[in-house]
């Protein structure tokens, strides 16, 4: 017994050992830019990836001339087909605190995405839009494919479902099952 | 020394009171592991955010279905064994004995079900793991990978279900059976969210998914104990699961990040993500419900024709409720229009009638995992 128990505390710390380096994250390397003028403002925004792709997560900084410090904003992403997300205001990057961005985060579709910014800062308010974001089709199998593998299990708890209630019918029907307890 | 028949039998009976219950807590703490590990997962994403394989969060949910997978495993090969040895297997140890591969394995049929789930939860987490590596992390819940894990959850917990439903007889059967629907009550929402991927240009599929389901598991509840208090009992346990998590899931992400020395992102809505999914009206929903099946009692209607009733009702109030909860609970969440409301509470109340139509059939059947007869031996 005590002996399992060693082993288990073994594994145990290996996990954690190994999952230490793991947890070290990935600074983020900036790789493409592109320059947007919200009114008085200026704004780089960079990609960790380019060009994009759908569905494939990356890091986005949104940097302002002259830094954040002194201003805010908000971000709203319109989809090719002109439907609008959530405006959301401009915060740090988790893991690049002195820029606004958004840290592993996709273009959900293929197409040309808007991105219109507002800045707020001692020169007054100011918006800016970075106009057709090209957003290139999705990698790896198509969607269809992927919804059929994943669905598996549902399929076949809906076989388990049929099997049961068509074993048990005769049992339930008519009579009621007694309560116990 | 007591060596009459009936002492005889009262020790027998005791002894597979206990052997049933170690492995079916194993199983239900297996899960409750995962759920841990999942509202844990979720809040990080939302309020931290850097994703590897090797988060705690993602060791919780791996472990959890790891031990549902070996005690199911391990009950299986005993099982078998048993059986080979011409020994009578019990049936109020995870229901009637199912064969795998011929006659080669003797399974009961909760525990093969937990355990097949178990198992496709490790194949899909290879999937899992491939995905990110084409895609990156990005923590969307809603990818295919996702859904196919949480299946194999739902699909592991519908067989622990199976196994204390089968020790109908024990109170600990009973009351593990409630302790299971709970847990599969609190998944159902996230799961629910794969619905993302419908069109919800005229109603809220993930309003309407996540009523229908806690409609059908409510009905289990009452199915299952077929006298009153199924319906609410499920639903109180599902109260204290959510108030335990709306603490912890926050304060979990929030001391995680302390621990691996990462800043909080700076705009959290401070909500805890996954308890907020679970609906606050269930348990006045779940009441009303009792109430339905108390007047269809006196009235001496048949208590599955009352369950369509009162599913489609709750139902209804369910799926009106949740849009709301939503903007009671985030600031900047806007209340759809009223015409978007009505279709989403309609669509709600008719996925209801089915959910309370089937959830008190699926009650019944799994009664039926329990023995009939003092006695009865497990092979079908």
């Amino acid at each position: 017994m005590r002996k399992t128990l060693l082993a288990l505390a073994a594994v145990a710390g290996l996990l954690f050992a190994t999952a230490a380096p793991a947890n070290a994250y990935e600074p983020v390397n900036i790789v493409h830019t592109e320059h947007v003028q919200a009114g008085p403002y200026g704004m780089t925004v960079g990609f960790s990836t380019w060009p994009l792709k759908a569905m494939q997560s990356l890091d986005f900084t949104f940097i302002p001339d002259g830094g954040i410090d002194d201003k805010s904003g908000t971000l709203t992403m319109i989809n090719p087909e002109g439907g609008k997300n959530r405006t959301q205001p401009l915060v740090r990057h988790p893991r690049k605190r002195e820029v606004w961005g958004l840290d592993v985060r996709s273009m959900p579709r293929p197409g040309e995405w808007t991105f219109h910014f507002t800045v707020n800062g001692p020169a007054g308010s100011g918006t800016g839009d970075l106009r057709a974001l090209p957003v290139l089709d999705q990698p790896g199998p198509p969607m269809g494919l992927s919804w059929a593998i994943s669905t598996l299990p549902l399929i076949g708890l809906v076989v388990l479902v049929v099997v049961a209630w068509r074993r048990t019918r005769s049992r339930l029907r008519g009579g009621e099952l007694p309560a116990i307890g | 020394m007591d060596l009459t028949a009936s002492g005889v039998r009262t020790t027998s009976v005791a002894k597979q009171a206990r052997t049933g219950l170690l492995p079916a807590n194993v199983v239900l703490g297996g899960s409750l592991l995962s759920l841990v590990g999942l509202t844990w997962d979720i809040q990080w994403h939302s309020d931290v955010g850097p994703d590897t394989f090797f988060t705690l969060p993602h060791l919780f949910l791996y472990a959890g279905s790891a031990v549902v997978g070996l005690a199911s495993l391990a009950v299986v090969l005993l099982t078998t064994a048993a059986r080979r040895a011409g020994r009578p297997v019990d049936p109020r140890i995870g229901g009637r004995v199912v064969n795998v591969f011929g006659r080669t394995f003797a399974a009961p049929l909760g525990y093969l079900v937990s355990g097949v789930g178990a198992a496709t939860f490790l194949l899909y987490g290879l999937w899992d793991q491939w995905w990110h590596g084409l895609y990156g992390f990005d923590a969307v819940i809603d990818s295919p990978p996702h859904i196919g894990l949480l299946l194999s959850i739902t699909v592991s917990l519908i067989g622990t279900t199976a196994v204390f439903a089968a020790a109908r007889e024990y109170r600990w059967g009973r009351l593990g059976t409630l302790a299971s629907l709970t847990v599969l009550l609190t998944f159902g929402p996230v799961l629910a969210l794969g619905l993302q991927q419908v069109p919800d240009d005229y109603a809220d599929a993930v309003s309407i998914g996540c009523s229908m389901m806690a409609v059908l598991l409510v009905t289990v509840g009452a199915g299952f104990r077929r006298r009153p208090g199924g319906a609410a009992g499920t639903a109180a346990l599902v109260l204290v699961v959510q108030g335990i998590f709306w603490w912890f899931s926050p304060w979990a992400a929030k001391a995680y990040a302390d621990l691996v020395d990462l800043p909080l992102r700076d705009a959290i809505s401070g909500v805890p993500e996954m308890p907020s999914l679970t609906p606050l009206a269930l348990l006045p929903v779940a009441a009303l419900m009792e109430l339905g099946y108390l007047a269809g009692r006196r009235r001496g209607w048949r208590a599955g024709r009352v369950s369509v009733v009162a599913g489609g009702i709750a139902g209804a109030l369910l799926g009106l409720s949740l849009p709301i909860q939503r903007v009671l609970l985030y600031t900047g969440a806007h209340l759809p229009p009223a015409w978007y409301l009505t279709t989403t509470a309609v669509l709600s109340g008719l996925f209801g009638l089915l959910g309370g139509f089937a959830g008190w059939r699926f009650g019944g059947m799994l009664c039926l995992l329990a023995p009939a007869k003092k006695g009865e031996t497990a092979d079908a």
